[in-house]
Formats: C-alpha cells, sequence, structure tokens
C-alpha cells in the first residue's frame, strides 16, 4: 500500500531505539523471550500480537515501570537503561494507556498539566497553580494537534470517549517526546470516534518528527496510519514488514497460517 | 487558529435548565446554600427568636461540627474516613494540659499538642495506605485505643482549662466586649479555615493531587503523582483540624473533658461533608460544601427543640438528609452520563 500523498516517505531515518534480545520473566513464567524490534526517527510502528504475547510486558519496559531480565536497549545509538517512568519521560518516551490515566474530576487544563502544574506565586509566597497558564497552553496544545473542544475548563468526565483519547495524546505530545507509544488507541472508541484518533496519528506522522509505536489490533487501521508492522508472537517478533512491502490480504494470510504456526513450533505455549 | 465553539443552541428556556443543571453538578455547594437558607427561614418563621437568640450557638456548634468535616471532606475526596476524628479532638486538649503541666509556656504546648494531633493523623494515614488496611478499620482502632488511653491517663476526670489558653483563639471577654466576637470566634476560625482549604483544594498542586488520588488512582501513579504522600498528608490534616477543633472547645467550655469528643461528634461531622456534596467513592467533594453542611446539622440539632420538637428528633430529619443528599449526588452523576 502507497503512502497517502501528504505523508512524506521516511527515507533513511536514523535509528531512535533499538531493542536487542530483551527477555522478562516474572518468577517462573516467561513473556518476553529475546525480542529484538527497532524504530526510526519520525518512524510509526505498529506491533501486533495476540493477549499474552507480551505487548503489554514491552511496553511498560520502555516506560520505565519494569525492568527487563536480560536483553539491550539503546537509545539514538547508545546503550540505555530505564530505572523509572520519570526516567523514560526524560529520555522522551511518552506513553498514552490504554486506560488514558486521565481523572474524571478534573478540568480538560488540569489534566493536561497533572503533575507538573505551573506555579505561580501569589503575594510572593502562596505557591498557586497558574490556572490561566494552564488553559492558555492547554488551548495552544489541542490547536497543535488539531483537536477542537468548545472549552478547556469542562470535566473531562463530560467528554466522549473519542475527545478523552485524543487529550490523552495530546498531553503526551506535549513535553515534545521523541517516542510516543499508544497502548490500543482504538480499542474503546466507535468507528468515527477511531477515525479521529487515526488522524491525529497521521497529523503527527506527516511531520516526522516523533515515532510512534501503536499497538493496534485492525489491519485496516495499521496499513492506514502505520509504516511498519511488527508481529509479537510469544515474546518474540516473528514478523517485521514495511506496510508498502505487503498488503492487507497478504498479513492476514500470513498471520492465519504461516507466522503464527512458525512461532508454535518454537514455543511452549499453545497458540491461541 | 483558534477552535470555535460546537455549532446548534438549543432552544433557550431548555437551555437555561440544563445550565442550572451543570451549575449545581459543578457547584455542588449551591443546593446545600438553598437548603441552608430554607431551614433558617423556617425556624425563624416558627419561632421568631431563632436567628437573633440562637445565632451564637448555633455557630459555635457549626465550628465543632465544620472544623471536623472540613477534614472528613478532604480525606473523602481522597476516598479514605476517618472515624477517630472526635477521639483526636479530645485528645489534642489533654496533651497540651500535659505539657502545661509538664512546665512547658501555653505557646509551646499548644503547637506541640497539634503536632501530637498530626502524628495520630499520621498513623491513620500510614496504617491505610503503606499497611493496606481499609481507613474504616485503621481508624476504628484508633478510635477505641485514643478512648481508652484517655480515659485512664485521666482517670475519667475533666481538667479545668487552663487560664492561659483561654483567651488565645478565641479572644477574651473584656477585649471583646459588648461585640459577641467571643461567641463567635471559633466560627470565624472555621470559616478562614474553610475558605483556606477550598483554595488549597482548586487552586493547588497538592489540592488537585488530592482530588486525582480518589477519582483515578492508577492514573495518578501512572502521571507520577506521589499518591501514598496525598493521602496521608490528608490523614494527617484531618488530624490537626479535629485537634484544634478540640482545643478551640476546651477554650471555650473552660473544661477539658475526656468524654467531650462524642463518636456522634465524628458522624455529625461526616453527615455535614456527606449533605455538603462530598461522596465517599472519591475524587469529588467540596470544603465550603461542608462548611454549609455543618450549619444545616447545626441548625437542625439546636433549632428543632426551639421550634418544639422533642429532642432527639433532629436526627430523623438529618438521617434523611444524608441519604437524600447521596442519591441526589448519585443520580446527577448519571444524569451528566446521559445527557453527552
Amino acid at each position: 500500500m502507497s503512502l497517502p500523498a501528504d505523508v512524506p516517505k521516511l527515507g533513511d531515518a536514523p535509528e531512535l531505539l533499538r531493542a536487542v534480545a530483551v527477555t522478562k520473566n516474572y518468577g517462573p513464567s516467561i513473556v518476553l523471550r529475546g525480542l529484538d524490534m527497532h524504530v526510526g526517527r519520525g518512524e510509526v510502528v505498529a506491533l501486533v500480537g495476540d493477549n499474552g504475547a507480551g505487548k503489554s510486558t514491552f511496553i511498560k519496559i520502555l516506560s520505565g515501570f519494569h525492568a527487563p531480565t536480560s536483553g539491550t536497549l539503546f537509545w539514538e545509538g547508545r546503550e540505555f537503561t530505564l530505572a523509572s517512568p520519570t526516567e523514560a519521560r526524560a529520555h522522551g518516551i511518552e506513553t498514552v494507556y490504554q486506560d488514558l490515566a486521565l481523572v474524571n474530576d478534573l478540568t480538560v487544563a488540569q489534566n493536561m498539566f497533572l503533575g507538573r502544574e505551573p506555579i505561580k506565586r501569589v503575594l510572593g509566597v502562596l505557591p498557586l497553580t497558574d490556572a490561566k497558564a494552564m488553559r492558555i497552553k492547554t488551548r495552544e496544545f489541542l490547536d497543535q494537534v488539531g483537536i477542537r473542544l468548545a472549552s478547556v475548563d469542562s470535566l473531562v468526565r463530560d467528554l466522549s470517549g473519542g475527545q478523552r483519547q485524543s487529550i490523552a495524546v495530546a498531553r503526551a505530545m506535549q513535553s515534545q517526546p521523541k517516542l510516543l507509544i499508544m497502548d490500543e488507541p482504538l480499542a474503546a472508541l466507535g468507528v468515527r470516534e477511531g477515525a479521529h484518533v487515526l488522524d491525529l496519528v497521521q497529523e503527527i506522522r506527516r511531520r516526522r518528527e516523533v515515532s510512534i509505536i501503536l499497538i493496534v489490533h485492525n489491519y485496516a487501521q495499521i496499513f492506514q496510519v502505520c509504516d511498519r508492522i511488527n508481529f509479537l508472537f510469544s515474546g518474540e517478533i516473528v514478523l517485521d514488514v514495511a506496510t508498502s512491502d505487503i498488503t492487507e490480504e497478504e498479513l492476514i494470510r500470513m498471520v492465519k497460517s504461516g507466522v503464527g504456526a512458525k512461532a508454535a513450533d518454537e514455543s511452549v505455549v499453545s497458540a491461541p | 487558529m483558534a477552535a470555535p465553539a460546537p455549532a446548534g443552541q438549543p432552544p433557550s428556556t431548555r437551555r437555561s435548565v440544563a445550565d442550572w443543571l451543570k451549575i449545581l453538578i459543578r457547584y455542588p455547594e449551591t443546593g446545600i446554600t438553598a437548603v441552608a437558607i430554607v431551614i433558617a427561614i423556617v425556624f425563624e418563621v416558627l419561632n421568631g427568636a431563632f436567628l437573633s437568640s440562637e445565632v451564637p450557638v448555633l455557630l459555635a456548634s457549626t465550628a465543632q461540627y465544620g472544623l471536623i468535616a472540613v477534614g472528613e471532606a478532604m480525606l473523602m475526596i481522597t476516598g479514605e474516613i476517618d472515624l477517630s476524628a472526635a477521639k483526636i479532638y479530645s485528645t489534642t486538649p489533654f496533651l497540651a494540659f500535659y505539657l502545661t503541666g509538664a512546665g512547658l509556656p501555653w505557646a509551646a504546648a499548644i503547637p506541640l499538642a497539634l503536632v501530637g494531633a498530626a502524628g495520630i493523623g499520621w498513623v491513620n494515614g500510614f496504617v491505610t495506605v503503606r499497611l493496606g488496611v481499609p481507613s474504616l478499620i485503621a481508624t476504628l482502632g484508633m478510635l477505641f485505643f485514643l478512648n481508652g488511653a484517655i480515659l485512664t491517663v485521666s482517670h475519667s476526670q475533666p481538667a479545668r482549662t487552663p487560664e492561659s489558653f483561654i483567651n488565645i483563639f478565641l479572644g477574651s471577654d473584656q477585649q471583646n466586649a459588648g461585640t459577641g466576637i467571643t461567641q463567635v470566634a471559633a466560627f470565624l476560625w472555621l470559616v478562614a479555615i474553610a475558605l483556606a482549604f477550598a483554595v488549597v483544594l482548586r487552586r493547588t498542586r497538592f489540592g488537585l493531587h488530592t482530588i486525582a488520588v480518589g477519582s483515578n488512582l492508577l492514573a495518578a501513579r501512572e502521571l507520577g503523582i506521589r499518591t501514598q504522600r496525598t493521602k496521608i498528608l490528608n490523614f494527617v490534616i484531618m488530624g490537626v483540624l479535629a485537634g484544634f477543633a478540640g482545643i478551640i472547645e476546651s477554650c471555650a467550655s473552660g473544661s477539658i473533658d475526656p468524654s467531650a469528643g462524642d463518636n456522634t461528634l465524628t458522624l455529625y461531622a461526616i453527615a455535614a461533608a456527606v449533605i455538603g456534596g462530598t461522596s465517599l467513592f472519591g475524587g469529588s467533594g467540596t470544603v465550603i460544601g461542608a462548611l454549609i453542611g455543618a450549619f444545616v446539622v447545626a441548625s437542625l440539632n439546636d433549632g428543632l427543640p426551639l421550634v418544639g420538637a422533642q429532642a432527639g428528633f433532629a436526627d430523623v430529619p438529618l438521617g434523611i438528609a444524608i441519604v437524600a443528599a447521596m442519591i441526589l449526588n448519585i443520580k446527577l452523576t448519571a444524569l451528566r452520563v446521559r445527557q453527552i
């Protein structure tokens, strides 16, 4: 499938992230068994695989929640480790979790800055949050990613699923990350809402500044917005292919027959 | 590149209803304020002397319930509750009393006693948050522990509040002669403290994190908020406010009574927070609502007997009000979801 006209070709993008032979055990259960994966700068990579394949575990390693049991991570060509979510963020890795990590009882603007609220000293001493700055900047961020919202003072509780997803993405983009990880952003959305979020991903991709790892199940959506597909099966990447080198039908055929079976031969885990 | 508002204005009459609903949802204080005004008017009509003669008494008990209710409201917003508040209330003045007895001046004894109250709150928080005991149980344990400890140490005997204490927080009668300030001083403390915490809740990092922790603990954690610290700090605030209420009461009454902090005091305070618009679900609640809720609770308790109701009858409407407030809270939330 060819790129949409307005999305620039990736070319020889420098490498942003590389994972080499990453394993992860939780006690006796082996979740990742030598995962290799790389992401170029500005590239959008789909990470697909069944539940239990290890997607969440890998993401948690990349966002600094878990350390790998073994294996090496490279960031911009240099080996690195992530001791905490804060450290991952400091490197420029932002994750939008499936639950979105939004607080219903706070406003859009308050959610946008939650955990890093700007402070204004009132009377020189009292450290109050700078509500005005939060509102103005939130409006800017939303405009930048093309999200239209009537009021940044709405409680998040009152927004639709697509709006919530967009706000979570806008919040992640706010710190100008290098890598954005999106964990099943479309899972809870209807077709139209999902399309808005895909537009948002396409918009980010168009600029080729931020790399994205997108966990998603729907193959049509992958072909719309992703440059490459990584198929995770039983803790390993068993297929790594550019969306331009394969059609949706071929991919589905491969997944149904070859890829899964090949991996199943080498795995003690029974294929679903 | 300004984002345009969505088009399509609903008809004006429907919009005004919806707007009122929005205000009620957004500012839960509006409902309880209306209730408070209605109650005051009804009592004034039934007994012409209600507002003129009863105000000082009414405001004094509002202060008692209110200081604890503010703490409970903050704590309930984090999704926790403190059943031991009334016992912290009775323990703290004793701490101050014994510290004075040990030779400390009041200026050291009272702050130290409040530090003790903070410590009790911290223990409640630690047991709840770090050891994973539900706050209902953790603070129930604290309730009995403090009750037993204070009855034992004091031999169940009240003590006279040291002279030096009495005028500190309320001002002396001589200073305030003729102004009536002494009687309402406790209430003025409550108003100042409630306003301060209303600002803390909405306009400080700690306040927003308090809401976040109660509304979505997992999200708060993912965003790097120190959730445990936030909760524990709210237990500490609860302890200090309950302790402060106890010291003010000991100043007002002139005696430090080991049985002053009856457990119904805690329950009235929780009632005040609930009818003020704070739910135990966490995340939503209002400090000003708790203040007005305390006024409503005090009005029912003090006002109903004045208009000829039997003593104790006040608990009937109060009981109904608590449950009604909670139902309203749930229904408003459901209504809002349906509106989308």
